[in-house]
């Protein structure tokens, strides 16, 4: 009995060691994989991090772009001792906000507002945006923000001449108290990085499936290796060992490139508000190792019923489709994270993982749970790729 | 010594309506000596190709018995593969591993040490004229030098039984000749067992001691070439065997 193990582990070690050897040989996949992976946790965060430098420029900028506010120095006056940069609307400006190269709203000035004002007669301005231009639209809340000082001062100014007090048109102030600490901030942000790496965990695995199992079928290997006097369990645990080791090995490289990946973050308020060290790759790689078994179980197991490399490459899309998809539920989803999320594999991991950049705690039965429905599923998968082993050979 | 006997298996196609039980193999005897190339002659369809399969372990036999060196394939299918090389239909080799990589990894999984397994596949590349192919990978070989790989990959644990699928489709004149020469060496100098399923009729006529004709799932004659010529009353092996194959037994 201890000799039949023995016998079966050894094989199995075979069986890993080759195909891994040959999934590593297959350098123009592996590079592919290897760049999007190592490269995506950079690069994304320093995408994110010009977004953000541009909008916090932005905010900080103050500028406005008018026509005929020579015309109206009593606004002007307001406008600049705000802080405002005025600027000359460009003509054109219609069009640059239509085709988004303006990122401003423009104010229009009439050519009576002074007159009009001094006579209390609540001239008309005009704010020109453009509701598909975000930045405009952004600027264009800011600007009305900026108006409605003006008209709330010259109202004040009017009661106050008049002896009335100020307090009777602004029956209640309000105080706004932002709950959410930095980190959660920052991962309004970062919400899409779990999903990115979970990709590349996918795709680091799906190749090596494919191959492992459809591959060898279309290849008309697999005939010979099952004549070989090896238990079929032990055939299949050292392929799954070799894929799985393939989407872990992408795992491990991507949660580590953000931590180099942080030094090139552009926005000062990024960079401080998110927070991944070694703590919080650990972390993710704990959600994600467990996860990489599962996926590498669950395309063999998908794979080992098409009779070719291409077929398989279609019906993997499910999973694939699968896992792109879950994600959405916490994007669309108003109810907050329900109890299920944590039951359903990759959702759990991107709830979790989301938790992590949120800077909340995990405990120990966060980590427990999906990796229990991990263990399970995979061990369901590798038993359903054992049974089907030797019908695949023979069609 | 491979014994069989009485061997049945059926298969089922489809399902539904379009279900059909297509009976591969319906009375099979067949007896292979050691020292002595058995070939299994019959025309395409005749269920060649799934007697070897449930010889070599790879389908279970419905009905009938299969004996490798005593062992019974159905109780210890691993032990009787353990005594087994077998060149299949399918001989699909390992792209990104070169012909060594590929035959050693056969050796490991048949429980050689590494260095076993090195020297067998350096033994058999001097056996099978491959020498230079060795440690080559094995993308863009030759229908011959693929054959060549995977009859050193089937050869690796030095079986005392070896089981050869029509194993000369698709090679030329010169890689036939070599194979011939190879096996005839396996069976004159180290008295292997081989079984050798053609339907090509020169081959079988120049190589094996014995034959055994298949026809419609059922061995339907069992001799050697002159015997069977003698009982058919023919000059000429191919009319031999359209007699037995087509024209009624002559058991």
């Amino acid at each position: 009995m201890v000799a039949t193990w023995s016998a079966a582990l050894h094989a199995a070690w075979q069986v890993f060691r080759k195909e891994l050897i040959d999934a590593l040989r297959d350098r123009r996949t592996l590079l592919v994989v290897l760049l999007s992976s190592v490269a995506l946790g950079p690069l994304l965060l320093v995408g994110l991090s010009l977004v953000v430098a541009d909008s916090e420029a932005r905010a900080d900028a103050r500028e406005l772009y008018a026509q005929g506010l020579d015309q109206a120095p009593t606004l002007r006056n307001y406008i600049e001792r705000q802080g405002w940069a005025l600027l000359d609307a460009p003509p054109d400006h219609e069009a640059a906000l239509l085709s988004r190269s303006l990122g401003h709203a423009v104010l229009l000035v009439p050519a009576d507002f002074e007159q009009e004002l001094a006579l209390g007669l609540a001239p008309r301005l005009e704010l020109v945006s453009a509701a598909a231009n975000q930045r405009a639209e952004r600027s264009a809340a800011a600007v009305l923000r900026l108006l409605q000082g003006f008209s709330q001062e010259q109202s004040t100014l009017r009661l106050v001449m008049r002896g009335v007090s100020p307090s009777l048109l602004q029956p209640l102030h309000v105080d706004e108290h932002d709950l959410a600490d930095p980190r959660a901030r920052a991962a309004q942000f970062t919400r899409m990085l779990p999903f990115f790496v979970l990709m590349a965990v996918l795709y680091g695995a799906l190749f090596a499936a494919l191959d492992s199992t459809a591959g060898e079928r279309e290849r008309g290997s697999l005939e010979p290796l099952l004549m070989a006097p090896v238990a079929r369990g032990a055939l299949v645990l050292g392929k799954w060992g070799a894929v799985a080791c393939m989407g872990m090995g992408v795992a491990v490289l991507s949660c580590f490139s953000f931590l180099p990946g942080q030094w090139l973050l552009r926005s000062e308020t990024l960079a401080a508000m998110f927070q991944f060290g070694p703590r919080e790759a650990l972390l993710f790689l704990a959600l994600l190792l467990p996860l990489a078994a599962l996926l590498a179980a669950l395309l063999m197991a998908v794979a080992i019923r098409c009779r070719s490399f291409k077929e398989a490459q279609a019906n993997t899309t499910v999973v694939v489709l699968g896992v792109s998809l879950l994600p959405m539920v916490t994007i669309f989803n108003q109810g907050g994270e329900q109890g299920w999320h944590l039951w359903t594999p990759a959702l759990a991991q991107i709830t979790l993982m989301q938790r992590v950049l949120g800077g909340e705690a995990l405990g120990l039965s966060d980590l427990a749970l999906p990796l229990a429905v991990a263990l399970a599923g995979s061990v369901i998968c590798l038993v359903y790729v054992a049974r089907q082993l030797r019908a695949a050979a023979l069609k | 010594m491979i014994a069989v006997r009485a061997l049945a298996k059926q298969f089922v196609q489809g399902s539904g309506r379009s279900r059909r039980v297509v009976q591969a193999v319906q009375a099979v005897d067949l007896l292979a000596a050691d020292g002595c190339i058995t070939g299994l002659l019959g025309p395409n369809g005749a269920g060649k190709t799934t007697t070897l399969r449930m010889i070599a372990g790879l389908v279970v036999p419905d009905a009938g018995s299969i004996h490798v060196k005593g062992i019974d394939v159905a109780a210890r299918p691993q032990a009787a593969q353990a005594h087994l090389g077998v060149l299949s239909d399918a001989r699909g080799l390992y792209p990104r591993l070169s012909a060594r990589e590929n035959i050693v990894y056969y050796g490991r999984l048949h429980g050689l040490s590494r260095d076993a397994a090195e020297a067998r596949a350096t033994l058999l590349g001097e056996m099978l004229e491959m020498r230079p192919l060795l440690d080559r990978r094995t993308e863009g070989f030759s229908q011959g030098e693929r054959m060549k790989t995977a009859l050193a990959r089937a050869l690796v644990h030095d079986p005392s039984h070896i089981i050869l699928d029509e194993p000369t489709n698709g090679l030329d004149v010169l890689a036939t000749r070599s194979l011939r020469d190879a096996l005839r060496r396996l069976r004159d100098e180290q008295r292997k067992c081989i079984i050798f399923s053609s339907h090509i009729m020169q081959e079988v006529e120049r190589l094996c001691d014995r034959v055994v004709v298949m026809s419609g799932g059922r061995s339907v004659a069992e001799g050697s070439v002159p015997e069977l010529l003698a009982r058919t009353g023919h000059d000429d092996f191919e009319a031999c065997f359209v007699q037995l194959a087509f024209g009624g037994g002559v058991a």
